[in-house]
């Protein structure tokens, strides 16, 4: 399907997919660190895939990331990245310590965080997943810590072969009281998107 | 290093994105923030100090894709690149060609890491078949890259975390 042909409506209903996926993603996100987790309202961009590399901060911001590829009935990817800091405060949550008491982002941080953004995701798509009647299921994520920019672009290059833009459903998570913000994309390629929007009566 | 310090305001720094093909000459600077898989190639035309980059992020388009921005795909930016610096009347041989990029971005994961190889290997190509030499590249591996080309040198600095500064 063509991006630019999605209606006012259509968009609408794409980003409570992405709403449902996110409020099932922070429900599990609280239980790990046991605290409130606050989501800030998805925003759903059609994105020229030229301005990709910055929409994440600057494209150069340090970040953690962890990327997987949908399979099953729909296709597309799911990236999780935190940034360096808030990375670190969450893998400080995660151990019942004072966020900031990590300062290095070393193996451990990065295998926790890695497991963090793996329930992440495999929440988020399964409720998409249950709410469409769709048999969806992420790769095992694959992980990264870089540029935003140069992840955010690697992930959209696929998409890229075939179409100038890419939808983009993005939900910003912030555990209570701590400026630990964390993103996750959510990135159909074009033909799922007619999926998506079948299944739930909006094609 | 300082990679937001690229931020600050500097008007002889012009920004090269996706796609972007861009003709600049001393004292301006061509630059290309967090490059991954993408590969950027720099133009320099060392008789004249005019350069020249472009933001290339894959192989070539998908057989039977609708419209597209050509300057993304390498068998559209680098023939076209080598046109706008050869329009003068240079010859492609005349002109040196550096290239940094095209890295595998997340640890095991095949299909990405493919993107940056095929990007790399198609851009050479493209550059032999235009008989522009490499001269010089920092590709491969598994880290993000941002490129400054300086224009009186024909010197293409190279920032990552991973390993700072490079110039090559």
């Amino acid at each position: 399907m063509r991006l630019e042909e999605l209606t006012e409506l259509q968009l609408d209903a794409l980003r409570e997919v992405g709403s449902i996926g996110a409020g099932h993603a922070a429900t599990a996100l609280s239980q790990l660190v046991d605290r409130t987790v606050a989501l800030e309202v998805p925003t759903l961009e059609v994105l020229d895939i030229s301005a990709v590399p910055n929409v994440f901060g600057g494209p150069e911001q340090l970040v953690f990331g962890a990327y997987a590829r949908l399979l099953g009935d729909i296709a597309g990817s799911v990236l999780f990245m935190v940034p360096r800091d808030a990375g670190l405060a969450l893998t400080d949550l995660l151990h019942g310590r004072t966020p900031g008491t990590s300062t290095q982002m070393g193996t451990d941080q990065q295998a926790l965080l890695h497991h963090v953004a793996s329930i992440l995701i495999a929440a988020y798509l399964a409720a998409i997943a249950r709410m469409a009647g769709l048999d969806v299921l992420p790769s095992t994520p694959a992980m990264a810590f870089d540029m935003a920019g140069a992840l955010l672009q690697a992930v959209l290059a696929e998409v890229g072969m075939y179409a100038d833009a890419a939808v983009l459903v993005r939900t910003i998570f912030v555990a209570e009281g701590e400026s630990a913000e964390a993103a996750l994309f959510f990135v159909p390629d074009p033909d799922s998107l007619s999926t998506i929007l079948s299944r739930i009566g909006m094609a | 290093m300082d990679p937001s310090g690229l931020f600050s305001p500097d008007p002889e720094l012009i920004e090269v994105g996706v796609g972007g093909l861009v003709v600049a000459e001393h004292p301006k600077r061509l630059f290309t923030p967090a490059l991954g898989s993408c590969v950027a190639l720099a133009l320099w035309n060392p008789a004249r100090g005019t350069g020249a980059m472009a933001h290339i992020m894959l192989p070539q388009p998908a057989p039977g894709a609708g419209p597209t921005h050509g300057g993304r795909f390498a068998t559209f930016a680098v023939p076209e690149l080598v046109r706008m610096m050869t329009k003068d009347g240079t010859k492609p041989r005349r002109l040196i060609a550096k290239i940094a990029g095209g890295a595998a971005m997340f640890r095991g994961e095949v299909a990405i890491a493919n993107i940056g190889r095929r990007n790399i290997a198609e851009v050479k190509h493209q550059l032999s078949l235009m008989s522009v030499p490499l001269v010089a590249e920092d590709t491969g591996e598994g880290h993000a890259r941002t490129v400054e080309l300086l224009l009186d040198s024909g010197v293409m600095v190279v920032r990552s975390y991973q390993f700072g500064v490079r110039r090559i």
